[in-house]
C-alpha cells in the first residue's frame, strides 16, 4: 500500500497492522507522520488539556544481578558504590515531594539479592501508615519477577502482596524492547523474557492494577522490532486494557557497557508519531522531555503525546548514562501553555486534579534533579538487619560489622 | 485563516512570493506541522535534500605571544571572535591567525562589535573594515540586525571593503511579534542589498532561565524559510542550540549547519566524532550531508 493510501487509512482511524504500521515509520515523511499523529491525538482528547504529573523517581538500590550491558545505574553485589536507601530516607522525600506539590512516589531499584519481598512489604505499609493518600507506582515487572524468583512464590501471589502492602500501580519500566533476540543482545533476557514481562503486566492488571509502558529503542534492536514491541503491547491492552500510558524513550549509551550512539530528535519524534498511530488503544502518550531536553519534549505535543510525563524531582538511571535534563513545575507548565495547551495536573491514573501548584501557593524552584543520595554518603539503613542476607557480600559486610 | 494557508501553500509549490495576507496568516498560526510542512517544501524547491554544513575552528584573539598557533586540519572555517580590545591592536594577531589557517577561509568579528569601535574610536567604519581586508581576513563573522545601529549602512562598507559575511544573525528575541519583526527586517535588508547569502533567525542569546521553546524555535526557522525567500541559506548552530533542535530545524527550512566541531579525535571513538554525528543527524532527518567552507564552497570528500 502506498503511503498515502496508508496515511488515508490512518486518517479514517483505521488500525494499521505491524507491516503498515512499519512501513509508515520507516517511509512517511516526518511532516506527514505528525500530522497523523495529531490528528489521532486530537480525536482522542479534543480539549486544549495537557497533563503532567508531579512525582519523583525514587531508586531504592542500585545493586543488581542483572547486569544489563544498556545500563549505566547498576553496581554489582559487594561494590563499595552499591547502596540501599533506609525507611527514613525514603520518607523525608516523600515530605519533599508532598511540599512540592506532589503525591505520588515512582518506585524502582536494582534486582537486590539481599532485599527479600519482606522489606518491600514493611517500607509499603509503612508509607501507608505515614502518609495514607499517597501513591506507590512501583516496582517495574521484572523487579516483581525478581522477587517472585526470590521469594520462591507466584507471580500473583507477589502482586497480591504488594498490593496488600500498599501498592497502587505498576510502572512500565525493564520492557526495554520485547523481542528476545534483543533482549538476550542487551543482557536483559534472564531479567525478563518479552513473553515473562508481558505475562507480569497480564497479572497485574488482572488483579485490577493500572500499569504504563515503556519501550527503550535505538540500541540494538531494527525498525521492525520497535513495530513488534509496540505489537506485543497493544495485542496485551485489547486482552486487558489496563495499561493507561505508553512512554518510549531514546536509549542512553554514556557510561554504558554497550556503549554506541543516541537516536535522533527526528527519530523519537517518528517513533512517538508512529505509536500514536499504531497503538490505538492507549489513551495517553507520554513526552519523554527527560531524554530530549525541553524543546523536543515540547515539540512531542504536535507529534501525538498529550502528556508532558513528570516533573519528577529526582532521577537517577538516565542521568547515569548522560541525560541531564531538568524542567520543574513552572517550566513544564511554560512548555504547554506556549504550544497552546491547558496543563492539568494529574495522578497515575490520569485523573485531572486541577492547575499547577505553582499558581496557588509558593513552591521552590528546581533548577537540577535530586539524586538518590549524595555523593559520599554510604551509610547502611539500620532496618536491613532485620532481613536475611543472600549474597555473600552482604554476609561478610554483616560479619565485618 | 486555513484557506490563506492553502493559497499559501499552492504559491510556494508555485514558486511564487507570499502576499501579505499569506504573510500575515502564516504568522498567527499555531499549528507548527503545516508552518513546517509548508517551509520543508520552500526548502526543498529551493535545495533538493542537499543539506551543507561547515566545521569552524574559532579562535580567541590577542593570541599568547609565542605560543603556535595549531588549527585543526579539519577546519573549513576559521573564526575569530570578539574581544573589547582596539581592532589595531588585534590587526597583527588576525594577520597571524590568517597565516596558521594555511587557505582556509577567515572569518572575524562581528559587525555590530565593530560598528561600536568605530563609534568609540572616531574611526571611519569603512578604515576598519579595509585593515582587516588587508590582514587577509575573508569575511565578518556575523551581522546581528538587531544589534546594528545602522544596518545597511554597516553592511553595504563590508561589501565595499571586499568582505563577505559569514551570516545575518539575530541576538536577541523575546516576544512573537519581536521575532517577527526581526524576519521582516532581514528580508528588507536583503531586497536593499541582494548579497546576502546566509541568514541564522533563532536568537543567539537569551534571557537567563527563560530559554526559548522549541515550539518558537520551530515557527522561527519555518518562518525565516518562508518570508525570507530572498536570501538563500537558512541557516542553525549546531553547537549552540544542540544536536536534537538543530536537526529538527532541518525538517522545517533550515538547510545549512553552522558550527561544527572540526575536531574530530575526541577520544570517544569514531562512531561519536562530531563528523559522523552531524552526518548521521542529517541523513536520519531524511536528508543529503554535503560539507562545505567558509566560502560556501562544496568540500569534496
Amino acid at each position: 500500500m502506498s503511503i498515502e493510501a496508508l496515511a488515508e487509512k490512518a486518517r479514517a482511524g483505521a488500525r494499521l497492522n505491524e507491516a503498515e504500521a512499519l512501513e509508515m515509520y520507516l517511509s512517511a515523511p516526518t511532516p506527514l507522520l505528525g500530522q497523523l499523529a495529531d490528528q489521532q491525538r486530537w480525536k482522542r482528547h479534543p480539549d486544549r488539556a495537557v497533563t503532567y504529573i508531579i512525582d519523583r523517581n525514587v531508586n531504592y538500590t542500585n545493586v543488581c544481578v542483572a547486569r544489563c550491558s544498556f545500563c549505566a545505574f547498576y553496581r554489582p553485589v559487594g561494590s563499595p558504590e552499591g547502596y540501599v536507601l533506609g525507611f527514613d530516607e525514603i520518607f523525608a522525600k516523600i515530605d519533599e515531594t508532598i511540599a512540592l506539590g506532589g503525591g505520588q512516589l515512582l518506585l524502582q531499584g536494582g534486582h537486590n539479592p539481599d532485599l527479600p519481598l519482606e522489606w518491600y512489604e514493611d517500607l509499603f505499609r509503612a508509607v501507608k501508615s505515614r502518609y495514607p493518600a499517597f501513591r506507590l507506582h512501583a516496582l517495574s515487572p521484572p523487579e516483581v519477577l525478581h522477587l517472585s524468583r526470590l521469594a520462591q512464590t507466584t507471580v500473583p501471589d507477589v502482586v497480591r502482596r504488594l498490593v496488600a502492602a500498599g501498592l497502587d500501580s505498576i510502572p512500565g519500566g525493564g520492557a526495554e524492547i520485547l523481542v528476545d533476540r534483543v533482549r538476550k543482545l542487551l543482557h536483559c533476557y534472564s531479567k525478563a523474557s518479552a513473553d515473562e514481562w508481558i505475562d507480569v503486566m497480564r497479572h497485574a492488571h488482572r488483579a485490577g492494577l493500572r500499569t504504563t509502558a515503556t519501550m527503550m529503542y535505538g540500541s540494538v534492536e531494527t525498525p521492525a522490532e520497535r513495530i513488534e514491541h509496540m505489537g506485543r503491547l497493544r495485542a496485551l491492552q485489547d486482552e486487558t486494557a489496563g495499561f493507561t500510558a505508553f512512554i518510549a524513550w531514546s536509549y542512553q549509551p554514556e557510561h554504558t557497557l554497550l556503549q554506541g550512539v543516541e537516536a535522533t530528535a527526528v527519530e523519537y519524534l517518528r517513533t512517538l508519531a508512529t505509536a500514536r498511530l499504531f497503538l490505538d488503544n492507549f489513551p495517553n502518550l507520554q513526552a519523554s522531555w527527560v531524554t530530549q531536553g525541553a524543546k523536543v519534549g515540547q515539540l512531542s505535543l504536535a507529534y501525538g503525546a498529550n502528556d508532558m510525563g513528570s516533573v519528577m524531582i529526582e532521577e537517577n538511571v538516565v542521568r547515569a548514562a548522560g541525560a541531564a535534563y531538568c524542567m520543574d513545575e513552572i517550566e513544564i507548565v511554560r512548555n504547554i501553555e506556549d504550544a497552546g495547551f491547558e496543563a492539568r495536573r494529574r495522578n497515575m491514573h490520569y485523573d485531572v486534579l486541577g492547575g499547577p501548584v505553582f499558581r496557588e501557593r509558593q513552591v521552590p524552584r528546581l533548577l537540577e534533579l535530586a539524586v538518590a543520595r549524595a555523593d559520599g554518603h554510604r551509610s547502611v539503613p539500620a532496618e536491613l538487619i532485620n532481613y536475611p542476607a543472600r549474597s555473600r557480600a552482604e554476609r561478610d559486610r554483616r560479619t565485618r560489622t | 485563516m486555513k484557506e490563506q494557508i492553502q493559497e499559501a501553500a499552492a504559491r510556494i509549490t508555485a514558486g511564487y512570493r507570499l502576499t501579505d495576507e499569506a504573510i500575515g496568516a502564516l504568522a498567527e498560526t499555531r499549528d507548527i506541522l503545516t508552518l513546517g510542512m509548508l517551509a520543508d517544501e520552500a526548502r526543498r524547491l529551493r535545495h533538493g535534500t542537499d543539506t551543507t554544513f561547515v566545521r569552524v575552528a574559532e579562535v580567541r584573539v590577542p593570541l599568547d605571544d609565542g605560543a603556535r598557533l595549531e588549527i585543526p586540519a579539519a577546519a573549513r572555517e576559521v573564526r575569530i571572535s570578539d574581544r573589547t580590545d582596539s581592532l589595531t591592536t588585534l590587526i597583527p594577531h588576525v594577520r597571524r591567525v590568517v597565516a596558521a589557517a594555511d587557505g582556509v577561509p577567515v572569518s572575524a568579528f562581528s559587525l555590530e562589535a565593530l560598528e561600536a569601535q568605530a563609534a568609540i574610536s572616531g574611526r571611519r567604519l569603512a578604515d576598519l573594515l579595509a585593515a582587516l581586508r588587508d590582514a587577509g581576513a575573508d569575511l565578518i563573522a556575523e551581522a546581528a540586525l538587531d544589534q546594528l545601529s545602522h544596518a545597511e549602512h554597516a553592511l553595504e562598507q563590508v561589501r565595499k571593503a571586499g568582505l563577505g559575511l559569514a551570516r545575518l544573525t539575530v541576538q536577541h528575541t523575546a516576544g512573537t511579534a519581536e521575532r517577527l519583526e526581526h524576519i521582516i527586517r532581514a528580508r528588507a535588508l536583503q531586497q536593499s542589498l541582494g548579497w546576502i547569502e546566509s541568514f541564522a533567525p533563532l536568537g543567539r542569546s537569551w534571557p537567563p532561565g527563560a530559554p526559548s521553546t522549541g515550539y518558537e524555535d520551530v515557527r522561527q526557522v519555518a518562518l525565516a524559510r518562508l518570508l525570507v525567500d530572498n536570501i538563500a541559506s537558512i541557516q542553525v548552530d549546531w553547537g549552540r542550540y544542540g544536536p536534537k533542535l538543530a536537526q529538527v530545524a532541518l525538517t522545517v527550512g533550515a538547510d545549512d549547519v553552522d558550527g561544527v566541531s572540526p575536531v574530530d579525535d575526541t577520544g570517544e571513538g569514531r562512531r561519536r566524532s562530531p563528523l559522523e554525528d552531524i552526518r548521521r543527524n542529517i541523513l536520519a532527518a531524511g536528508l543529503v550531508p554535503v560539507e562545505r567552507d567558509g566560502a560556501r564552497r562544496r568540500v569534496m570528500s
